[in-house]
Order: C-alpha cells, then sequence, then structure tokens
C-alpha cells in the first residue's frame, strides 16, 4: 500500500486542512490511483474521527476540522475522480443539500450538521446563510441530491422553511427530494405542520433521519 | 445594600478593555444597516462597505457620554425603577419559544401563555417589573405580535415592561403605544417608559433588525441594552479572557452607534456569554463560566459607568429538578452579588432560554427573594436591631419567643419562603409533595386570585384604538 494514504488517514484525524490539500495534490501529481487515496485515506480517517465521536472521544472540534480537511482534500481530487481515474468507484452515502433559510444568518448549528453528516459518509453540499427557495432547489437539482437540509434559529424565519416546502410543492418536485428541517425554535410538530419530511433536535438525531430517509 | 466583590484585577479590566479597543480599531465590526453606517461616515470612522473600524479614543468619549443610571416610568409610579447604582431589577425570562408543563411535556407557547406569565410577574413581589416577551406567542401572527404582547403588559400589570426591538418599524409602534400610555411622546422622552433589548450577532455582527430596533429607541431617547452573547468555543474564543474581550468590543460598538445617535440616551451594558457544550454545539448556561462572565460583566459596567444587564435564573435542565434549582441560584447570586442592575431571565428559563416554565417560575421567584433578601445585609443602625436590651433580659439560658421585640422584629429580619418546604418529616409525608408538585399549586392558586391594577377606561380606549389601527395596517 502505498504510504501516502496513512499520510492522507493522519491528516483528515488531525483535522490538518493543509496537509489534506498538499496531499492530495501529490495524489494528482504523482498519478496515484485517487479511488484508493479516497477509501484507504479520506474515508478511513472520517471513519475513525466518527468512531471517536460516537464513543464520546472526539469533541465538536475534532469532528468539523476533520470535515473541512475531508471536504478540502475531496475538491482537489474531484477532477480526477469525475474523469474515471483510478480502479473501481468511489461512492458517497448520499448528496445532501444543506442551508440556513432566507431572512436568516445563523450558521453554527448548520455547521454541525454539515461535519457529522461529512463524518458519516455523505456528501454535504452546504450553499451556506440567507438563501432562498429556489438556491435550495438548484443545488439540489445540480448535484443530483436526494436530501434538502434547512435550518432556521429565528422564530421569526422559520416559515421561510415553510415556504421551501410551498415552493417544491408549485414546481410540482416535492416527491423528487425529502425536505429535513431544524434550528433552535423548530419542533416535530413544526415540521408536520408545514409538510417536512423530518425534523430532527441534534446534529446527531439529523445523521439518523438521514440514514432512515435514504434507506 | 452589601458591598460588590469584584472577579477581576484592575490590571486584568485594563489589558481586555485594550484588546477589545484594538478588536474595534483593526478587525472592526460589520453593521449590515446603511443607516448606522451612515451615522459612522458622520461622525468619522473608517467604514469599508458594513464594516466599522472605531478609533479608541472615540469610542471611550462616546461611552463616557451614556448615563450612569436612569429612570424607568410605570403607569403606576410606585414601579418606577431606577435603573443603576446599587439598584437591582428582577423579571422574567425572555423570548423563549416553547412551554415545558410539570409532567415533563413540550408544546409551543401561545398567547394565553403570555398573559399568564406577565401575571405572575405582575403578582410577584420579587419582580420588579413584568419584563418583555416573556414567551414567544406562536399562535400569533409575526406581522401584530409585538402589539398583543405590549398590550398584554399594559393591561396585566402596572409595572413597567419591554418593547419590542424588532426592527424600526416595530420598535416605533412599542414606542408610540407606550407614549399613547403615558400621555404622549413629549412624556417618554422626558421620563422614558420603555426599554428594549439589542443583540449583537457574535462575532462582531449587528443585523438590520436589531440596528433598526437601536435606531428607533435611540432617537426618541428610550433607554435599551445593548447585549452580547459570545458561546465561548463556537461564536467565540474558548478561552475566558478572549470571550470576554470579544464580548466587550461588542457591546462598546452598539453603546458607541447609540451614543452617535443621540448623545445621553440611556444605556444598559448587557452580557449572556456562556460556553458551548463541545458534544452538542448547543450553548450551555448553568455554569460557573456564565456566572464568571455575568461578574466580569458588572465589573466592566462599572468601569465604564453604566448600568449592568446580566444573569438570571439559567439552567440547562429539561424540567424544575436539583439541576434546575442549583444552576439557577449560581447563576441568580452571582449576578445579584457583584453589582448586576438589570436582570432579563430572572425566573422561568428552563434549557438555555429554548423554555419557559410555570413550575420554574415559581421556583425561581424563590429563589429571587432567597437573594433579595440577602443582599439587605446587616441592619447596625439602631440599639433596638443590636438587641442589648432584649439579651438582658432574657439573661443566660431563657429565651427569646416569647419577647416583643420578637414578635416585631422577625417579620422582617427574616425571609420567609413561599415555596420551600420546612415541615417535620411527618408534615411532609402527609402530601410528600417535591417541589416541582408544590411549585404547580403555587402558580395555579397565584393566577386565580390575581386582579390586574385597573387601568383608566379613557387611556385603555385609546390604546386599543392605536393597537387596532396598527394591526389593520400591518396585517393589509
Amino acid at each position: 500500500m502505498n504510504p501516502i494514504f496513512e499520510e492522507i488517514k493522519d491528516a483528515i484525524v488531525d483535522g490538518d486542512e493543509d496537509l489534506a490539500i498538499e496531499l492530495a495534490e501529490r495524489v494528482v501529481a504523482e498519478k496515484i490511483d485517487p479511488v484508493q487515496a479516497v477509501q484507504l485515506g479520506f474515508i478511513k480517517g472520517i471513519e475513525e474521527v466518527g468512531a471517536a465521536w460516537t464513543s464520546g472521544e472526539a469533541f465538536l472540534p475534532d469532528v468539523m476540522m476533520a470535515a473541512d480537511a475531508m471536504k478540502a482534500g475531496m475538491d482537489v481530487l474531484e477532477e480526477v475522480l469525475a474523469a474515471g481515474e483510478g480502479e473501481g468507484a468511489y461512492e458517497d452515502k448520499g448528496k445532501i443539500v444543506l442551508g440556513t433559510v432566507e431572512g436568516d444568518i445563523h450558521d453554527i448549528g448548520k455547521n454541525i450538521v454539515g461535519a457529522l453528516l461529512t463524518s458519516a459518509g455523505f456528501k454535504v453540499y452546504d450553499i451556506g446563510i440567507d438563501q432562498k427557495a429556489e438556491d435550495f432547489v438548484a443545488k439540489a437539482d445540480e448535484v443530483g441530491a436526494k436530501i434538502i437540509a434547512a435550518s432556521s434559529l429565528l422564530t421569526t424565519t422559520m416559515k421561510s422553511q415553510k415556504v421551501l416546502v410551498e415552493y417544491l410543492d408549485a414546481q410540482n418536485l416535492r416527491d423528487k427530494y425529502k425536505v429535513i428541517i431544524g434550528g433552535g425554535p423548530t419542533s416535530a410538530k413544526w415540521g408536520e405542520d408545514i409538510g417536512a419530511d423530518g425534523w430532527a433536535e441534534t446534529a446527531d438525531e439529523a445523521v439518523d433521519l438521514c440514514k432512515k430517509l435514504l434507506v | 445594600m452589601l458591598p460588590k466583590f469584584d472577579v477581576l484585577t484592575d490590571e486584568q479590566i485594563n489589558k481586555i478593555h485594550k484588546n477589545s479597543l484594538k478588536i474595534l480599531q483593526e478587525i472592526g465590526v460589520e453593521f449590515s444597516y446603511d443607516p448606522a453606517i451612515e451615522v459612522f461616515k458622520k461622525h468619522g470612522q473608517r467604514v469599508e462597505g458594513h464594516r466599522v473600524f472605531l478609533d479608541p479614543d472615540f469610542v471611550e468619549n462616546m461611552v463616557e457620554k451614556a448615563p450612569a443610571q436612569f429612570t424607568l416610568h410605570a403607569r403606576n409610579p410606585e414601579h418606577n425603577l431606577v435603573c443603576g447604582g446599587e439598584n437591582i431589577i428582577y423579571m422574567p425570562g425572555y423570548g423563549a419559544p416553547f412551554v415545558y408543563d410539570a409532567d415533563g411535556g413540550k408544546r409551543d407557547a401561545t398567547m394565553a401563555d403570555y398573559d399568564n406569565f406577565v401575571k405572575l410577574a405582575g403578582a410577584s413581589k420579587n419582580m420588579h417589573m413584568t419584563g418583555g416577551t416573556v414567551v414567544e406567542p406562536t399562535d400569533v401572527e409575526d406581522e401584530i405580535r409585538h402589539l398583543k404582547m405590549a398590550y398584554s403588559h399594559i393591561i396585566n400589570s402596572d409595572k413597567c415592561f419591554m418593547g419590542s426591538s424588532s426592527g424600526y418599524e416595530h420598535a416605533m409602534d412599542s414606542i408610540k403605544l407606550t407614549a399613547v400610555l403615558h400621555g404622549g411622546m413629549d412624556v417618554i422622552k422626558e421620563k422614558p417608559a420603555l426599554i428594549c433589548l439589542v443583540n449583537s450577532v457574535t462575532p462582531l455582527k449587528y443585523d438590520d433588525r436589531m440596528l433598526g430596533g437601536l435606531m428607533a429607541y435611540a432617537e426618541t431617547g428610550q433607554p435599551m441594552v445593548i447585549a452580547s452573547l459570545v458561546m465561548a468555543g463556537s461564536t467565540g474564543p474558548a478561552t475566558m479572557a478572549g470571550a470576554l474581550s470579544l464580548q466587550n468590543a461588542e457591546v462598546l460598538a452598539g453603546i458607541t452607534l447609540t451614543q452617535c445617535i443621540n448623545p445621553g440616551t440611556p444605556v444598559v451594558y448587557g452580557s449572556t456569554s456562556a460556553v458551548t457544550d463541545m458534544s452538542t454545539g448547543s450553548l450551555s448556561i448553568g455554569n460557573p463560566e456564565n456566572a464568571l462572565f455575568t461578574s466580569a460583566s458588572a465589573q466592566f459596567s462599572r468601569f465604564y459607568g453604566v448600568p449592568c444587564r446580566g444573569g438570571g435564573g439559567l439552567t440547562d435542565a429539561k424540567t424544575v429538578d436539583a439541576q434546575a434549582g442549583y444552576e439557577s441560584m449560581m447563576v441568580l447570586f452571582a449576578a445579584s452579588t457583584t453589582g448586576v442592575n438589570f436582570v432579563l431571565h430572572t425566573a422561568g428559563i428552563l434549557q438555555y432560554y429554548m423554555a419557559m416554565s410555570y413550575e420554574k417560575f415559581m421556583v425561581d421567584d424563590e429563589i429571587a427573594g432567597m437573594v433579595l433578601r440577602y443582599l439587605k445585609g446587616f441592619d447596625t443602625d439602631s440599639d433596638e436591631k443590636m438587641a442589648y436590651d432584649v439579651i438582658e433580659a432574657v439573661g443566660p439560658g431563657g429565651h427569646f419567643l416569647t419577647q416583643k421585640h420578637t414578635r416585631k422584629n422577625f417579620k422582617t429580619e427574616f425571609f420567609r419562603p413561599a415555596l420551600s418546604d420546612r415541615q417535620s418529616f411527618d408534615g411532609w409525608s402527609k402530601d410528600s409533595l417535591d417541589t416541582n408538585q408544590r411549585a404547580k399549586l403555587k402558580w395555579q392558586e397565584v393566577l386565580a386570585s390575581y386582579t390586574p391594577p385597573e387601568l383608566d377606561p379613557a387611556v385603555k380606549e385609546k390604546v386599543e384604538a392605536f393597537i387596532e389601527k396598527r394591526s389593520k395596517e400591518l396585517l393589509k
């Protein structure tokens, strides 16, 4: 086994974004098998972090920095992976578009959810804060996501989650995506009221919810 | 009042103050609201896009203009409150979207809950005002929520209350409505009668909504709390000194803006900084770090010569249990004994501001009564209080239970619990009720026997006419 895979794994576990990029660039430059780099390096690393999280040994900075390092390294490899280079194919556990709804600029909870989903093997497309319904849907369409996850921290912006579901209805796209919501003032009842496919109170529960929805 | 104690040395205060000024000068603060940017430009501050870089001398000069204390006027002058100095003001929790029941149930808060909490605060001798946004009444449309909430405070009590800061328009509605209650804008300009809560978005941002509110209150000379909630570890550094420097920078930036708009506007230095639970990312408020941030904020307020807001009956517990009690007591006691003047969230909060609980309200009301008694300290002013004569009269080996001196003094000297159980085991075990169950009976009893103070029918009519007119316009 190429020793670089072990180095990549360690870079992810250490949450070292710069090193993850550097190693990914070496994979491309030295024409090392990118699929193996992903499976034996990046995924191995994030799985290790995920396991430490589940057992309570890792804390949020550990998981979030690992997820950032993973994303940064994977971005470097994206082109060669898309070109079909390497033995076999790399497949994520599902694509999820994640963002904070229109009118709301809070993003910490959303970022935590993104990191935990990444560490659980999902491919997360984070579109950022203050995003309109059409922005969520455009991104989901572009990347072929199955789940749209919308966050809101304010009682005054929760209604934007409802707007998102209504927009999908109006565009006849409701069946194409699973919509999940979360954020401080939201609740299971609110999720039901607006016709979302799921609600989670914590980031861990959001991961479980996505696993359930993508079965 | 007892002397207040410090948690920072003068040297530490100076070091953190300088760190905050450096943050303001070199990193800057983002103000998303254009009218606020115009104000800073007019005052010669460096602006790049929406980021404002504040000159340290300018900040110090502006903060200097804010008054050390002010009087907040109630419709019943007996309830006027002085905010600042040695005074302390208690009020209910603020902004929770949920109500947790005694049996562990969770539900959306409603307008009926809103009225109930205002009444409980109105009835309590430990709550000096009825607060604001005592819950988020989720069954009322956003557009007119601020009017319904203000009406509840006006009609259910004659104590001071807080108004909306949710954008310029809603803030102005609250202010104008208060003016109707007090007899005109000129009256409340002279005698401030409404206070609001303006929060930064940590780190180093103020949003449109809050800045609109800030400008409305500053323009009309109404007081406001400028507060920052740094979640150390997530929205701020994981070190206490770093988080405090960041909080301090944000609050100073907000206070500076208020004094640019209207020099002398009463402001309260606010802090709700606490820590992030590093396993879940949640805010955590029932802890020694929060107590330290609160006490440090009181000290910074004294340093800047403005009143302080902080603390409360704060807990991360989800029900009224031992955790709810010990955490709430720690934070309220720390706030009260280190010089906080304005204690939002004194009563009712569960789970880091997410929920209000009727039972928790009664527990916190009890804690508030205990702390207020503690703050009164010892009275040594008279021979009567020194009690030499009665000690002489009883002499060695006697008892004091049948002395006139005892009968006369115990009621004012001793705190009398409203909720705590001091019975024998046999007495208690007749019903075997725990605090949660007793609190449930208690709030139901208080609500059932509360009669709101009467409001002059002519004023009531004007208030209702204002609300009706604005509601029609806003719901159009």
